[in-house]
């Protein structure tokens, strides 16, 4: 078991090599089995997992350069193993939805080049590593929205590109000078994440630090005001694209928070938190006001991502355990449920060519199992208890709650915009009389989206009445994470901080 | 006895899930049946835990851990105690009638399957709602029966007024709920859990400030379900969904969750009177606002709809006086009478094609005579007449507030029992008796199936008989709720009692005269006063008004001109920079050698300077 991660890793990459000698005709079955066995291999990773240990398991290294002690070096925790799990699973869910497409073939090859990115990302222990996986990751995304997007894909494609690679050359900067910190401190290379974590930084170099890699997050997150090339990513995107954008793209950013931002920085992290949070409820609130403005389905979903990844990064900046696990728990629920959202506006946009809400209205007559679905997947996106959606939300809000009840009072007034878009487009959509002729010789959801669908649904619905085996081991890992950056913080101040916002009470 | 419970809890989201196999076909009876069916079992099963359960019987089951995060942990766990077995038992006596009643006004309608898919998926949540044994279990109910009720608010989706209810609803819903959580998140940070043993053993060593903030924000989430001044306008609204939905949602069940709420964290409350004051306060006011507004109206159900406010009005200032089995008292009887009264009115409107205006209507005494007494029965119960069951909860609500010396809100619910009568009364006059001006309009009335009549009819007997086992319900929930007599504190409660039958029968005579001689004169209809009452105080106007439409505004402002100019704008000004400069200087190598020759001239003269100038 001890290469699984590679395993899991270069799979697919090296299934797309072999992809291009197959057929045209038999790529998606191939494709499909192949994500297939990626997800089960997956799921063997979480079934040898031991929740008990809260540190890195099923660790790998390979020496490449070492005389600047770069590694190939992986290993999961608590953390990353259901993000890893996660992204297996939605590629596979969304190769199996995929509707018709132009030269399919070559689709599904980036496709399973992005999957090995993603489990790379998430997977990577060494920072060079990690960066590479980062930025290989922006290059099958660029290709599927510049070749199978919309009219505008182009502009769309380079902007996606061009910001988030920007961002992270910052935070490229930033490696480098911890890197060369580390040479310093310890008169050795070293690109190990988990001795970066190690290493006590100066409290204003950790300042520098700290804003260079939050800007390589801050835009892949996206977190206000860095997210306008979302809209365009996913307006001009297909389906596919969205679906795996929305749902694990964006949470390497927030991944990138916890696994870096927090315990490298403790100090700087504690010192940046009202500004930040102050982004966070920026962003739940003024993107939700701008989601219900939209007039086309796939922004309103596009930009009810923001809100939600706003949740997120205020979860984590709580820095008690209660507001970390449910951030991270919220990037595995809100993965599937966006996931889920964008999928079913491609169901519509396949039948009849157009996303806006005003060439709708009425479609629950024609399509009821489709305007069933959607009602599920928006409820979860609402944040109702006993769905997905509930646990992971109410745990980063009542964990900042403890950092700022009035910050958490506003943040969360983002439960109620919520369902103000949501509802407001899903009326407008489903509910009322059929006005356009169109749509009402539409046909329901067919056996292939279905099959996508169900198992979004189960998840949906198990995760939020079950979410115990997924919250355990992520908790185990958070509390050594947060005993960690205790122990490393410098500043009285700090110490103080965090042992007051995990405290019940006031803290002794 | 965990046994019993679960049944009573898990019988009715069998039923649901198994209405819902049928969602999308055509009506099926079995599913009615299943459904209602299921229901009685949990009716059983609720009766029996009710027969076993008292102080010293309480049953508890704990399922599994739902959440658990660093300090934070929360169980599935439920519990039957006396004030959970009275709601259980009241929920699931109406609801099988409804249920029942259901199949017969239901019978034509396409989303038959539909329909009780979510009416027992509504029950379901209520159960949870009333028997969780923690404070984030009674959250999901809580949210759960929002959801229900958005989905029969909505039930007729087509029209374009019963899906923006429905929202109007939720949302509305939603902005308590958010009070809620707060509340919520104040007592797991100040204690360390939600389960009700350990919040209610823990809340007395909490300084006072973070009590009276805990009760506030909880009361936020009740005023949100139970519809109180200023989150009323969308209990009006939801009358739009089917009328069986009406009855056991919006009068019977969901909307007294509010006040269950108060009831079961009675610790909470009892530790700040001055809060308890304030809702004991804003219910007195919605008592006689809600019963102004029913006064003018000429919608059957909205007249009902406020009449139901009015009386979680009541209930509430029970509650916020410290006198919560009395408020428990009044929500069980409330439910019974309240719920019949509606299932007349479905009656009525199937029997006028769904007319709701009663200024139509008139003489169907004469076609529907069973319905007709029904009504009056109930309506007796609902003004507070002897012996319906009216009369003595809300009699004992009058009695708290003279006793606790809030004279104020006494002469207000006092004054709100004499509209109560009058209007109902004005209801039942137009509806059943006086000109037939229906046939003016060409309908013809009869009257319902015999099944959906006998359906009515436990709860008609309940609504006449249920206030005399008021000793017997003191006695029984009073073993965990604090005792409250009020005999004690005031000499002539006999007067206070006939001083409010008094009005009562005057208001009802009142209204039996005015109706019986044509009502009153049209010009009234100009006034002030109508204007302000027919317009619900123009509260849903202002609401458009100033939230809404500038909500609207700011959005599309948002969008267009910030995000998209401003934001979006600055990244395109840096990236089209960035290009232009590229573009501009492109020209330097231009290839042609002389030019090149005098740029490298200038980059040798700058590095010179350079090189001159800069000593590291």
């Amino acid at each position: 078991m001890d290469s699984i991660l590679s395993m899991l890793i270069f799979f697919p990459a090296m299934a797309a090599m072999l992809g291009f000698v197959i057929e045209k005709e038999n790529l998606r079955t191939y494709g499909i089995a192949i994500t297939a066995v990626e997800f089960v291999l997956s799921l063997a990773l979480w079934a040898s997992f031991d929740p008990n240990i809260a540190g890195y398991q099923f660790v790998q290294v390979v020496p490449l350069i070492s005389q600047f002690g770069i590694n190939y070096h992986v290993g999961i925790d608590g953390i990353s193993l259901f993000l890893i799990i996660l992204s297996t699973f939605m590629t596979m869910i969304s190769l199996i939805g995929l509707g018709d497409m132009k030269s399919e073939k070559n689709l599904i090859v980036t496709v399973l080049f992005l999957e090995m990115t993603m489990v790379g990302v998430f997977a990577s222990l060494d920072v060079i590593l990690f960066y590479l996986f980062w930025e290989l990751s922006l290059v099958p995304m660029l290709y599927i929205i510049g070749a199978w997007g919309g009219p505008k894909r182009i502009y769309a494609a380079i902007k996606f590109f061009l910001y988030t690679f920007a961002g992270s050359l910052v935070m490229l900067v930033g490696i480098l000078y911890m890197a060369y910190l580390y040479h310093q401190a310890t008169g050795v290379w070293s690109f190990s994440i988990p001795a970066w974590q190690e290493l006590v930084v100066a409290f204003d170099v950790q300042l520098w630090l700290f804003a260079a890699f939050f800007i390589g997050f801050a835009i892949k997150v996206p977190m206000f005001p860095f997210h306008t090339w979302l809209p365009y990513a996913h307006g001009q995107a297909p389906t596919i694209g969205s679906v795996i954008l929305a749902a694990v793209l964006l949470k390497m950013g927030t991944y990138g928070f916890v696994r870096f931002s927090l315990p490298m920085f403790p100090d700087a992290a504690v010192y940046f938190t009202t500004p930040i949070a102050i982004l966070a409820i920026i962003m739940v609130i003024y993107t939700a006001m701008i989601a219900f403005a939209q007039k086309d389905m796939k922004q309103v979903i596009a930009y009810s991502s923001v809100s939600h990844m706003g949740i997120i990064v205020l979860g984590t900046f709580a820095l008690n355990a209660e507001g970390i696990v449910g951030s991270i728990f919220l990037m595995i629920s809100h993965g599937i449920v966006s996931g889920a959202l964008f999928m079913l506006v491609g169901v519509i946009y396949d039948r009849r060519g157009t996303k806006m809400i005003a060439d709708f209205g009425g479609l629950a007559h024609s399509m009821p199992r489709y305007a069933t679905i959607f009602a599920i997947m928006l409820m979860a996106s609402v944040g109702l208890p006993l769905t997905i959606g509930f646990v992971g939300e109410f745990l980063a809000l009542i964990g900042f709650f403890k950092v700022s009840p009035f910050m958490t009072f506003l943040a969360g007034t983002g439960i109620i915009l919520g369902a103000i878009y949501m509802l407001s487009m899903y009326k407008d959509s489903f509910f009322g009389v059929i006005t356009n002729e169109k749509n009402r010789i539409l046909s329901d959801v067919n056996k292939r989206e279905l099959t996508a669908l169900v198992p979004l649904i189960a998840l949906v619905v198990i995760l939020g009445i079950y979410p115990k085996p997924v919250l355990e081991p992520i908790n185990n890992s958070v509390k050594l994470l947060i005993s960690n950056m205790e122990k490393k913080s410098q500043n009285h101040e700090t110490k103080r901080h965090l042992k007051n916002v995990n405290t019940i009470g006031e803290a002794k | 006895m965990e046994k019993y419970l679960l049944i009573a809890l898990f019988a009715p989201i069998v039923g649901s899930l198994f209405a819902a196999i049928f969602g999308d076909r055509p009506k099926n009876v079995i599913t009615g049946i299943v459904t209602s069916a299921l229901l009685g079992i949990s009716f059983l099963a609720s009766f029996y835990l009710l027969t076993y359960v008292d102080e010293t019987h309480i049953v508890k089951v704990e399922l599994f851990t739902w959440i658990l995060a660093g300090n934070f942990t929360i169980p599935f766990n439920f519990i039957a105690d006396p004030v959970s077995v009275i709601m259980m038992v009241t929920v699931t006596t109406v609801s099988t009638a409804v249920h029942v009643y259901s199949m017969g006004y239901m019978a034509n309608d396409k989303g038959y399957n539909r329909y009780f898919s979510y009416l027992s998926a509504f029950v379901f949540s209520m159960m949870i709602l009333v028997m969780s044994n923690n404070f984030l279990g009674l959250f999901i109910g809580w949210e759960g029966v929002g959801l229900c009720s958005w989905l029969l608010i909505g039930h007729w989706y087509h029209k374009h007024s019963a899906s923006w209810a429905a929202n109007e609803a939720f949302i509305m819903n939603r902005v308590a709920d958010l009070g809620m959580l707060v509340g919520l998140f104040i007592l797991f940070w100040n204690i360390g859990s939600l389960e009700y043993d350990v919040v209610f053993e823990n809340i007395g060593s909490l300084d006072n400030d973070t009590v009276t903030l805990a009760a506030i924000f909880l009361f936020v989430g009740a005023m949100g379900k139970s519809a109180q001044f200023p989150l009323h306008t969308w209990l009006a609204d939801a009358m739009e969904g089917p009328t069986p939905v009406s009855a056991l949602i919006h009068a019977a069940t969901m909307v007294t969750a509010g006040v269950y709420l108060v009831i079961r964290a009675n610790e909470i409350f009892a530790l700040v009177p001055d809060v308890g004051f304030f809702i004991a306060c804003l219910g007195a006011f919605v008592a006689m606002f809600a019963a102004s507004m029913a006064l003018v109206n000429n919608d059957l159900k909205r007249i009902i709809a406020y009449s139901t406010l009015s009386q979680l009005g009541y209930m509430f200032v029970a509650a916020g006086l410290g006198a919560y089995w009395i408020a428990l008292f009044h929500l069980m009887t409330h439910a019974f009478f309240k719920s019949v009264l509606f299932l007349g009115a479905g009656n009525v409107m199937h029997a006028m094609d769904d007319e709701l205006n009663i200024k139509k209507m008139g003489g169907l005494n004469s076609s529907m005579k069973y319905t007709g007494l029904i009504m009056i029965l109930a309506s007796l119960a609902l003004s507070g007449i002897f012996p319906f069951a009216g009369f003595f909860s809300k009699d004992a609500i009058l009695e708290v507030a003279f006793a606790e010396h809030a004279y104020i809100l006494w002469a207000m619910l006092w004054v709100s029992a004499g509209l109560t009568a009058f209007y109902s009364f004005r209801l039942v006059m137009l509806v059943f008796f006086g000109k037939k001006e229906h046939k003016k309009f060409g309908f013809n009335p009869h009257e319902t199936y015999t099944f959906v009549l006998l359906a009515m009819t436990p709860l008609a007997i309940l609504a006449i008989v249920s206030g005399f086992f008021g000793g017997a319900f003191e006695s029984y929930v009073t073993q965990i709720l604090p005792h409250y007599d009020n005999h004690h504190h005031i000499s002539g409660a006999a007067i206070l009692i006939a001083m409010t039958l008094a009005l009562a029968i005057g208001g009802i005579m009142f209204a039996v005269y005015k109706y019986s001689n044509g009502g009153f004169d049209k010009k009234l209809e100009q006034t002030f006063i109508y204007k302000l009452l027919i317009n619900q105080y123009y509260i849903p106007e202002a609401y458009d008004r100033f939230l809404v439409q500038p909500f609207t505004r700011a959005s599309t402002y948002a969008w267009l001109n910030i995000d998209n100019k401003i934001v979006d704008g600055t990244v395109d000004l840096i990236a089209t920079t960035i290009y232009k400069t590229g573009d501009k200087t492109r020209a330097m190598q231009s290839g042609n050698l002389s030019k090149m020759l005098r740029w490298m001239v200038v980059g040798l003269v700058v590095l010179l300077t350079l090189a001159l100038f800069y000593r590291p």
